[in-house]
């Protein structure tokens, strides 16, 4: 009789090393889309080229981020079907934006970061959606899903380097957000 | 280490980004430097505040539905090296009969025998290995039916009509044995029930169609279609994606199959 699988001790089947990942597709794929059932089609649709490509993937190496990486494609390969380019430019215009890095964004004058301590709940995901998409991505994978820089510049496919200035430039936008937030709520520089 | 120096490592020490030597000489400096040390504590701050933010999960029946995709998808790759066909397309149609079940709300609270046998269609779809005996043999199937069952099963050979026999498997519904033929038609499954005794009057739900001179029963559920009859004292069921036209000259030729063994 045929045997339909493979046998066991033999190279791990595609969902025992991609279920564990699953609720991290879902949360990527819900910050890209901002909508649960797009979010739930491009991790289908992710799951489906993940699947179909397990081949070529190298039991050795990150399955997150290689799988993460084949979402953000689906995603922007969406967005071109679609005609928006939101994504693209707004990274465009992030990189254009770190070349004053150094004069504007640094925030050299608050030794402390109390304010954060009047940082209200909600207010977090208020402050992350004023950021770009590119911005707001970088954010997403290295401090809420703890992606290392070498993983993250393999999802954003852009050098290491890169990873890094979007990532202090997302940091500074976003504690910039939050100061406004924290100032709304009656907090003010210098009352602690 | 200076200011100057460790400025632009902050993050990258921060997020432990740097070397060993690197980290213990920012480290040093760090220790040493106020307003550096305020700097880290602050980005360590907002850190701690990002990863205590509350991180959504995929929703239980979605994660249930990419297990059974992944199941089915291996299932059609065995498939095609066995049966050398596009299996593909046999993916694609069941794939997504399987996708479209989020969108099918509950049937009537008791579910009905046919209705039970789709399920069990659907599940044969996407389980390893939904044949237990697996050939193209029609002599060789019913010969595994006959020893597993004890009685005759009718194993009609359909392949001039480009449906091909997979294999058999013993099912189970409403707690019955049934005889269980599993065909396929380049893209498409077709499962056969056979209920060889049903004793006790067993009303068939659907619409009655007569087709060459029989009576069948056609109904419609989760996108597969059924033909269903009784003969004699047997109950049969045909589930598939098939038009009815394919499935009622199947059902017809099984008709005839059985009154061809019953004269033997």
């Amino acid at each position: 009789m045929l045997r339909w699988v493979r046998g066991r001790g033999q190279a791990p089947e595609f969902e025992d090393v991609a279920l564990v990942h699953l609720d991290l597709l879902y949360r990527t794929a819900l910050r890209l889309t901002h909508n649960r059932a797009e979010a739930e089609d491009l991790v289908q649709e992710t799951w489906l080229r993940a699947l179909r490509h397990f081949d070529q993937f190298d039991p050795g190496s990150n399955c997150r981020a290689w799988l993460v990486t084949i979402l953000r494609n689906a995603f922007l390969n969406k967005l071109r079907r679609e005609g928006r380019e939101r994504l693209e430019s707004e990274a465009a215009g992030d990189s254009a934006g770190s070349a004053n890095f150094e004069d504007s964004a640094v925030d050299r004058s608050t030794p402390e970061e109390e304010f954060l301590q009047t940082v209200f709940h909600g207010d977090v995901e208020r402050a992350l959606k004023t950021l770009s998409e590119a911005s707001r991505q970088v954010i997403m994978l290295a401090d809420l899903e703890g992606f290392t820089y070498r993983e993250i510049a393999q999802v954003l496919s852009c050098p290491i380097g890169t990873v890094m200035s979007r990532l202090s430039r997302a940091r500074q936008l976003l504690r910039k957000e939050l100061r406004a937030l924290a100032r709304e709520h009656g907090y003010s520089e210098g009352s602690r | 280490m200076t200011c100057r120096e460790f400025e632009p490592m902050l993050h990258a020490f921060v997020d432990g980004e740097l070397d060993v030597e690197t980290t213990t000489a920012a480290q040093a400096h760090v220790s040493s430097c106020p307003e550096c040390h305020g700097r880290v504590d602050g980005e360590r701050r907002l850190r701690l505040l990002l990863r205590q933010q509350p991180q959504d999960v995929a929703p239980p029946e979605f994660r249930a539905r990419l297990l059974a995709v992944a199941r089915w998808e291996r299932r059609r790759a065995a498939l095609r090296v066995w049966l050398g066909v596009p299996a593909f397309a046999i993916a694609a149609v069941l794939l997504a009969a399987l996708l479209m079940t989020r969108a099918i709300p509950p049937g009537p609270s008791a579910p009905r025998f046919v209705d039970t046998l789709v399920d069990k269609h659907l599940v044969y779809a996407q389980i390893e290995s939904p044949a237990e005996f697996t050939s193209g043999e029609p002599g060789q199937v019913a010969a595994w039916l006959r020893n597993r069952i004890g009685m005759r099963v009718p194993v009609p050979d359909y392949s001039h009509a480009g449906i091909r026999l997979v294999g058999a498997r013993i099912a189970e519904a409403d707690e019955r044995k049934l005889a269980y033929l599993l065909y396929e038609k380049g893209h498409m499954l077709m499962s056969v029930f056979m209920l060889p005794d049903a004793a006790e009057a067993q009303t068939l739900p659907g619409k009655a169609v007569s087709y060459r001179g029989h009576e069948y029963l056609t109904r419609e559920r989760k996108s597969l279609r059924t033909v269903s009859w009784r003969d004699g004292q047997a109950v049969f069921s045909l589930v598939s994606m098939l038009d009815y036209d394919a499935l009622l000259e199947c059902a017809d030729r099984l008709r005839a199959e059985r009154a061809r063994e019953t004269r033997l």
